[in-house]
């Protein structure tokens, strides 16, 4: 017996560190000097799908954190404004001087115009280009204690363009020979990178030479937990003190306080086949639109937690509503005489199914036949772009990357666009849009963006159906989140608990 | 050692056709990898032909299956995986970590499901222990209940009301012992329910057998006697065990999920939907490993067990003539359901009213409405049919092939070993690549799998029933091969197979909706109770009745199919022999009868 028993304990003491290796190793010690600030315990929604390089998706969760900083911001009106770059002029068409402002590394090193020129350069280097850089040909080289940049065609956007997380300046250190990028204490913001374990959690230091003064937080222990639920879970146990991203599911289980909404450019819409199918007909589009009920979807679907649709632009675009033009040119209701359709939509946003079985509902009163198709986003995509589906409900971020609202209507509503699902090709659509993509001036800019909405509504090829808002769910004791109408910015120098 | 060496073989090119296959997925779906990786790196991203073909000249994809396959073949051979397509990390030390954290869980998810079994099996040890199983018959309806939970319903009720309301354990992460005991109960819960069934299933015939006589005649204590049942039992089931812990480890996905653990299960599923092949290859690789070694250690143990017994084929057999069915449990059961079919069927499952989301059980609506303000009783009623018709022939067909598959398990055994052990997306990917998108896609994916704990319970009950005695005795007697099958090994074999494959029965119904995503399968609003679970899961917390009375349904329908199949026996094989005057059921067909008190 006691042989046996021996073999056991010698067993659990072999045991005992395989064991803690099959466990996740924690977001680390979440104690702090009272006097020198908490640190702060935040549950994001999208795990870092490229190890946290900064050209891809997770940049965004770099500028979410406060880690990365790119030359400008992007400001509550949406135009840029100062951020490495103290200011900027342009100096003509193709070129642009930035002047910097005097700031470190996290990693000690100046912030040097010719770091700041070589990171642009790995940036434009990087294969597949950051979105924000997609179809562009930039050069940056220091001048003084300025950059200059240059493009190869006029971009009036360049600024906005520049605010993009996925240009983010690191520090020489940051680059290896493959061209790779590791922000892990190479970047400037007010937090610094200090461990990244895989998908599951990262921690975060406070750089305390950050130039817009000491961050109140010590630090910061993310989770990236992809289960909305579990989200939301992590935060009512008080595990967490920022939640990200709480599904709409999920929001009611949360108390009122803790439950923060900002409107986001995101904007649910319908878009209907106009090159092939019953959609064809505009009059057949306009009986669809007219059948569209958004209020029913914005209170029965998204409980009050989007705003029903308005335009192309969301209310999160603060400019866009008092700019806003009524569509001209709309066909005449056509009588659908039990035309069948397909409505497509994917089950990665949970809301979108429900969307669409409303829609179904909607329409079918209205006299169409609907047979719905719901997948996986990415088993879905190119063929909605290839035109397979009459009807495709869509969840589009209407700012994407370049901060340039015109970008996303070039891209979604003109014969050559790259993501037409609504597969429109129409003249007017095309001219107003080639229009506004010359105007520099931001204002003069965002009227003709919204003339050009003006006419793509008009088709009736988009029908917008809902500005989704985003729920972050924040702590009680918790100040300072950064809710950011386009989702690029959650903690700051000021947040903390 | 021939013997082996074939098996061996045999499923060394299983994993290197599954590996093949794997590696052509892209190219037989014609489903561009350069997409789907550029898809799931960010989903807002517009998929440009530049961009498209930045990602191509990175992975290199331009140089055709073949070349990318050979190539991480090759490097395989000094432990080289590979590198991630979709973030660029090293393949062998991601899938090992995510193995070691799924087998953790699956070690204590086994503890969970032992304690389920021996609760579902106590009250036949309780009475066998006592020689009081005579004449009764068994229950089984609670555990089939138990059997009939879908995991992630467990899981999100033990995460909401044991993690969050009452604080006891905490709700998500993997950092430590607390950590695993939820998730652990949430897969081994129905696990064990089904083993537990599986084993209260022969454990009656364990104790009517002449040692267990002749042990109670020697005055051996009842709990000894039961100890030595349960060991008797152990080797039929051993090859199931096997199978649950290779899909555990690796099919666990709905729990790593709603827990947040960084698993196997996640791994594969999202390298699966990424295409990232060299993943997807490492993941199903290790999986097959773990396979064949559980395979390995069931048949090791089975051979310590029961080694030279089988051998001098000198085991009774454990089937033994049945009491008569229960006719009222059934009934009950089978009445409920047919009740609240009929209810719903006058009511419109389609018709929604967003206003009336999310409402309570009441007098218009008597299990409530759910997240669109359709009826929930009306949902649950229409979708009966279609739910109850694929689920019965996929288990049909199933059971036929498992049984036909389990006569041959030289061949059958490393197939299911294999099958079991590839992720059921994945499998339901290959399917899709053969078969193409049609509607009966689904059919085929969740079939493909159904079969195989069926020939695994065959193969190993009939291991068992080869090495009986009056098979020895029968054949003396000069009976072919064929006769043998027909009138001795089929009818030992049939009936308690049958029972399992109507205990899974409910887990089939939910294997089929849990596909739907791939854009197989039903498709909303039909109400087709695995999506009714689906759908109605965020809102578990909110509105309980919307997923309560799904799952319901579904455990009524296990404890039918559990308590009818009690009387699934052999037509031919009537209950003769009984002496009538002891407490004591003579085991049928057993040539010496030891002592009988």
């Amino acid at each position: 017996m006691t042989t046996v028993r021996r073999r056991h304990i010698l067993g659990s003491l072999l045991l005992a560190p395989l064991l803690t290796a099959c466990f996740a190793s924690g977001g680390g010690d979440s104690a702090g000097d009272a006097k020198d600030g908490t640190r702060l315990r935040v549950a994001l929604a999208f795990p870092p799908a490229e190890n946290l390089s900064p050209y891809g998706a997770d940049a965004t969760i770099l500028s979410r954190l406060g880690v990365t900083e790119g030359l400008t911001a992007l400001d509550a009106n949406g135009a840029a404004a100062p951020a490495l770059a103290a200011s900027w002029r342009r100096e003509n068409d193709r070129t642009w001087l930035f002047t910097l402002r005097e700031a470190t590394f996290q990693d000690g090193s100046e912030v040097t115009p010719k770091a700041v020129a070589a990171a642009l350069t790995h940036a434009t280097e990087a294969k597949p280009a950051p979105a924000a850089l997609a179809g562009v040909t930039l050069t940056a080289q220091a001048a003084g204690t300025a950059v200059r940049i240059t493009t190869g065609a006029p971009d009036p956007v360049l600024p906005l363009r520049l605010s993009s997380p996925s240009l983010g300046v690191l520090s020489p250190k940051a680059y290896d020979a493959k061209g790779a990028a590791d922000p892990v204490g190479t970047a400037t913001g007010p937090f610094e990178l200090t461990k990244v374990n895989g998908s599951t959690s990262a921690t975060l230091a406070r750089f305390d030479d950050y130039w817009d003064g000491r961050a109140q937080a010590s630090g910061v222990d993310v989770r990236f937990i992809a289960d909305g639920t579990a989200r939301a879970s992590a935060l009512r146990t008080g595990e967490v003190d920022v939640a990200e991203a709480v599904p709409v599911a999920q929001a009611a289980t949360l108390d009122k306080n803790t439950r923060k909404e900002t409107a986001t450019t995101r904007t649910t819409s319908l878009l209907l086949n106009a090159r092939s199918g019953p959609f064809k007909d505009p009059g057949l589009r306009a009986a669809a639109r007219a059948a569209v009920d958004t209020s029913a979807l914005a209170q029965g679907v998204y409980e009050g937690h989007a705003d029903p649709g308005a335009g192309i632009y969301g209310p999160a675009l603060t400019w866009a509503e008092g700019k806003r033009q009524q569509p001209a040119g709309r066909a005449k209701a056509g009588a659908p005489n039990g035309a069948r359709i397909t409505l497509a939509t994917y089950d990665n946003r949970p809301e979108l199914p429900e969307v669409a079985q409303v829609l179904k509902q909607q329409l079918e009163k209205a006299g169409f036949k609907v047979a719905l198709e719901v997948r996986e986003y990415s088993r879905l995509e190119s063929d909605a772009l290839e035109g397979k589906f009459d009807a495709f409900v869509l969840a589009r971020n209407t700012l994407v990357d370049t901060g340039d609202p015109v970008a996303v209507l070039a891209g979604d509503y003109t014969c050559d666009g790259g993501f037409n699902i609504a597969q429109l090709c129409d003249k007017d659509v095309d001219g107003a849009v080639a229009k506004a993509e010359g105007i520099a001036d931001t204002a003069k800019r965002q009227d003709a963006a919204m003339t050009a909405e003006a006419a793509i509504l008009g088709t009736d090829a988009v029908v917008p159906l809902v500005h989704q808002r985003i729920i972050t769910g924040v702590g009680g004791s918790v100040s300072g989140v950064l809710l950011d109408p386009y989702e690029r910015t959650l903690l700051g120098t000021g947040t903390r608990r | 050692m021939r013997r082996q060496v074939t098996a061996l073989l045999w499923r060394a090119v299983l994993a290197v056709a599954l590996v093949c296959g794997i590696g052509l997925l892209p190219w037989l779906t014609r489903t561009d990898p350069a997409l789907t990786v550029l898809k799931a790196r960010s989903a807002d991203r517009d998929p440009t032909p530049e961009v498209l073909a930045d990602i191509r000249a990175r992975l290199g994809l331009d140089q055709g299956p073949f070349h990318l396959l050979g190539q991480w073949l090759g490097g395989l051979g000094h432990g080289d995986a590979g590198r991630s397509w979709l973030n660029g990390t090293e393949v062998t030390p991601a899938v090992l970590q995510a193995l070691g954290v799924s087998l953790l869980l699956m070690a204590v998810a086994l503890v969970a499901a032992a304690v389920t079994a021996t609760l579902v099996c106590a009250r036949t040890l309780w009475l066998g222990a006592r020689r009081g199983l005579h004449g009764r018959r068994a229950g089984g309806g609670g555990s089939a209940v138990l059997a009939a939970l879908p995991e992630f319903l467990t899981a999100s009720v033990l995460a909401t009301v044991v993690g969050v309301h009452l604080g006891w354990l905490p709700a998500l992460g993997w950092y430590g012992p607390e950590w695993t005991v939820l998730p652990a109960l949430a897969l081994g819960l129905p696990a064990g329910a089904v083993l537990g069934r599986l084993l209260d299933d022969l454990l009656p015939g364990a104790f009517t057998e002449p040692w267990a006589l002749a042990a109670d005649a020697r005055g051996v204590p009842g709990r000894r006697i039961a100890r030595q049942s349960v060991r008797r039992c152990l080797p039929g089931l051993l090859p199931n065990l096997g199978l649950f812990v290779v899909g555990l480890t690796g099919g666990a996905v709905a729990v790593e999920q709603i827990f947040d653990i960084p698993g196997l299960g996640r791994t594969t599923l999202q390298a699966a939907l990424a295409q990232d092949l060299p993943v997807l290859q490492a993941g199903t690789l290790t999986l097959l490993l773990l396979a064949a070694t559980a395979a390995g250690l069931a048949a090791l143990a089975t051979h310590r067990l029961t080694g030279p017994a089988l051998r001098d084929g000198a085991l009774s057999s454990l089937h033994r003539p049945a009491p008569p069915a229960r006719r009222t449990l059934p009934l009950v059961y089978g009445g409920l359901l047919l009740a609240v079919v009929a209810l719903g069927l006058p009511r419109d499952p389609l018709a929604l009213d967003t206003t009336a989301r999310l409402q309570a059980p009441s007098g218009t609506h008597p299990f409530g409405t759910d997240a669109l303000g359709r009826d929930v009783l009306a949902r649950v009623s229409h979708g009966a049919l279609d739910t109850l018709l694929l689920a019965a022939a996929i288990s049909a067909a199933a059971l036929l092939t498992g049984v036909l598959l389990g006569l041959l398990p030289r061949v059958s055994g490393p197939l299911v070993d294999t099958v079991n052990a590839v992720p059921p997306v994945l499998l339901a990917l290959l399917v899709t690549a053969v078969a193409g998108s049609g509607t009966a896609t689904p059919a085929l994916a969740v079939g493909a799998v159904a079969w195989a704990p069926l020939a695994a319970h065959t193969a190993a009950l009939l291991r068992q029933e080869r090495a009986a005695l009056h098979l020895t005795a029968t054949r003396g007697l000069g009976a072919s091969r064929a006769y043998l099958l027909r009138h001795e090994l089929l009818p030992a074999v049939l009936p308690p197979v049958t029972r399992h494959a109507l205990l899974r029965l409910p887990g089939i119904a939910l294997a089929l909706a849990s596909l739907a995503f791939l854009g197989l399968g039903a498709q909303p609003p039909s109400p087709e109770w695995g999506l009714l679970l689906a759908e109605n899961q965020p809102y578990a917390e909110r509105a309980p009745w919307a997923v309560l009375a799904p799952a319901a349904v579904l455990a009524l329908l296990g404890a039918f199919a559990v308590s009818a199949a009690g009387g699934v026996r052999w037509r031919g094989r009537r209950p003769r022999r009984r002496t009538p005057a002891t407490a004591v059921e003579l085991p049928s067909r057993t040539p010496e009868l030891v002592g009988t008190p």
